[in-house]
């Protein structure tokens, strides 16, 4: 058997583990995706159809949740609003991701004027909380789902472009870049084949954290009845639509709650964890 | 130091004249006819009123003339009136700010006693258990929705255990909502006073008053927690603009007769003058908080005043 040779001197650096709240994390978001991807399969009822039990009642062996206050099942309508909120973060944050990275990348290379005019606008757009974008993206869209989606999309671009201008801007400053550019090659290409594959590691780390905060805005959307509309069963849909009822049905109130709480906290565990890796300002201050 | 300041109100200045211009073109993200979309609730939509709706609106002229009057209008405090009700936005928008404010600030405060003791005791503690229990609560506080944490709140507090009411707007009514905006927005304060007083904590000027054999609580208070809060400072606009946000839907789960009510209440109705008007306002604050925070931070931070 053959001691593998230490290059360094001195201790060796310390093997890099995956937190345990990544883990945990990984673990509860690898449920809640499977849980929604075959929603179809394990709802016991069509999500949508009422009278399926009695009005209003209590989790049981049949009703695993309960039933709603047009004794629907609620299992159903949460597994099923797990389908359509997960929807909604995927399509919102892999669009608000493109553009956002296109617009920080132009940002970061393309000149000193574009640079200070694009910063601006994506730092006075960054003040506003997300939500609020969304919210007032929505009221003039219009309610519905695609323009929800939309709305939310757009909302998550500043902060996808702030972020990938960071990225792309402490890259420029790298000594490889002077030597490609040095070397003739051109901007576009320098982004896409030498930017790129160093900083979407980056990317797809923030994502998660773009994603959770698109499924709050997508609850409180719903909720406000600006979003999913009922009957859909969005979980801020069937909280807004339950909420007279949660006295006597309290089931209403923390199933579809507690299923939007685990889908954010899952992702932010592993955004929040994975950001000290891929961040390095972060570093210092674990 | 003037010259800085000169140069954030000019920023702030230009920042609100783009968010009025963006606001005066929201109406035209409107898909199809805005003036159709809105009427389509209405009994009274005939071609008539719809025409007369348009010219009111200023929708028949050019584009760039209906921005720059717009923001004319605005400019001179005019914000137009309702679609229903014809009544002045900034009326309606004036009468509702004290109870927005008032929330906002018990709101705040909340925010910050919760969170800035459990930030200072997760740094000092930093690695141990303490820090991890803090550090759970913020990942939890953000993780979950503030709408929800209002209806569990009704529900506990107001249903079950009938110690305060329900919905509306008294001192008695102010207590669930700004407890629900604090315990939401406590984990973001928390995560930042720990990281600020981190960074202050390795600097050479902690390890010299160290060295010098004062306390460690002196240290901690005097020497570390002082220039951690100045810089605390500059985040708290963040965290008032993300509060402002959240309140928008806190008002409506509370009925909390608010601005944030009257907004949701005209997106529903489609009431665009009612909606622009509150991103006009809602934008504003935010800048102006923003910029009152960059100046108050130079006044505060001894570094930054000799510039």
């Amino acid at each position: 058997m053959t001691v593998p040779a230490q290059t360094t001197i001195g201790p060796r650096p310390p093997r890099r583990r995956l937190p345990l709240s990544v883990v945990l994390g990984l673990a509860l978001a690898a449920i809640i995706i499977l849980a929604a991807l075959f929603s179809a399969y394990l709802a016991p009822f069509d999500p949508t159809r009422m009278a399926v039990g009695p009005r209003l009642a209590a989790p049981s062996a049949k009703y695993p949740f309960g039933t709603d206050e047009f004794g629907r099942d609620l299992f159903s309508r949460v597994l099923i609003g797990g389908r359509l909120s997960l929807g909604i973060g995927v399509s919102a944050v892999a669009f608000g991701l493109v553009i956002g990275g296109l617009a920080g990348l132009m940002a970061a290379f393309s000149g000193r004027a574009v640079e200070a005019v694009m910063l601006r606008l994506i730092d006075i757009l960054y003040s506003f909380p997300d939500t609020l974008i969304a919210l007032a993206l929505v009221a003039f869209l219009g309610p519905g789902i695609e323009n929800a989606t939309l709305a939310i999309a757009i909302s998550l671009v500043p902060f996808y472009a702030r972020l990938t201008y960071g990225l792309a801007a402490a890259e420029r400053a790298k000594p490889y870049i002077e030597a490609a550019r040095l070397a003739g090659i051109g901007t576009n290409r320098l982004v896409r084949v030498h930017v790129m594959p160093n900083i979407g590691q980056s990317l797809i780390v923030m994502g998660t954290l773009g994603f959770s905060s698109a499924i709050l805005s997508a609850a409180g959307l719903s909720f406000l009845g600006l979003g999913v509309q009922p009957p859909s069963p969005e979980w801020g849909a069937i909280l807004a639509s339950g909420r007279n009822y949660i006295t006597k049905a309290p089931w209403i109130l923390i199933f579809p709650g507690a299923a939007i709480c685990l889908t954010v906290l899952s992702f932010n565990l592993i955004g929040d964890s994975l950001r000290d890796f891929v961040d390095p300002r972060r570093k210092g201050l674990r | 130091m003037m010259l800085l300041i000169a140069k954030r109100l000019l920023i702030a200045c230009s920042t609100i004249i783009a968010v009025i211009i963006l606001s005066g073109l929201l109406i035209h993200v409107v898909p199809g006819d805005p003036v159709t979309a809105m009427m389509a609730q209405s009994v009274t939509a005939t071609p008539e009123a719809m025409a007369d709706m348009r010219s009111r609106l200023g929708l028949d002229l050019p584009v760039w003339r209906q921005v720059m009057l717009y923001l004319w209008h605005v400019l001179q405090g005019d914000l137009g009136t309702t679609i229903r009700g014809n009544e002045p936005v900034s009326r309606l928008l004036l009468q509702r700010l004290p109870n927005t404010f008032a929330l906002a600030v018990a709101g705040l405060a909340t925010a910050l006693t919760i969170g800035i003791p459990l930030g200072f005791l997760a740094a000092i503690n930093r690695g141990r258990i303490a820090d991890t229990a803090v550090m759970i609560i913020a990942v939890l506080g953000v993780s979950i929705p503030a709408f929800w944490l209002g209806l569990v709140m009704i529900q506990v507090f107001s249903l079950k255990l009938g110690w305060l009411p329900v919905a509306g707007s008294g001192w008695r009514n102010i207590v669930l909502p700004a407890l629900t905006l604090g315990l939401t927005y406590c984990a973001l304060v928390a995560r930042m006073t720990r990281s600020a007083l981190v960074e202050v904590l390795a600097e050479d000027y902690i390890r010299t008053a160290r060295a010098r054999g004062l306390r460690e609580h002196q240290v901690l208070l005097v020497h570390a927690l002082r220039p951690a809060l100045i810089s605390l400072v500059t985040v708290i606009g963040l965290v008032f603009a993300y509060l402002l946000g959240g309140q928008v839907i806190i008002e409506n789960v509370f009925s909390w007769n608010g601005i944030g009510r009257l907004a949701v209440q005209a997106m529903l109705e489609r009431d665009y003058p009612m909606i622009q008007g509150f991103i006009v306002l809602f934008a504003t604050s935010v800048v102006v908080v923003s910029m009152l925070i960059d100046i108050l931070y130079t006044l505060l931070d001894p570094r930054m005043r000799q510039r």
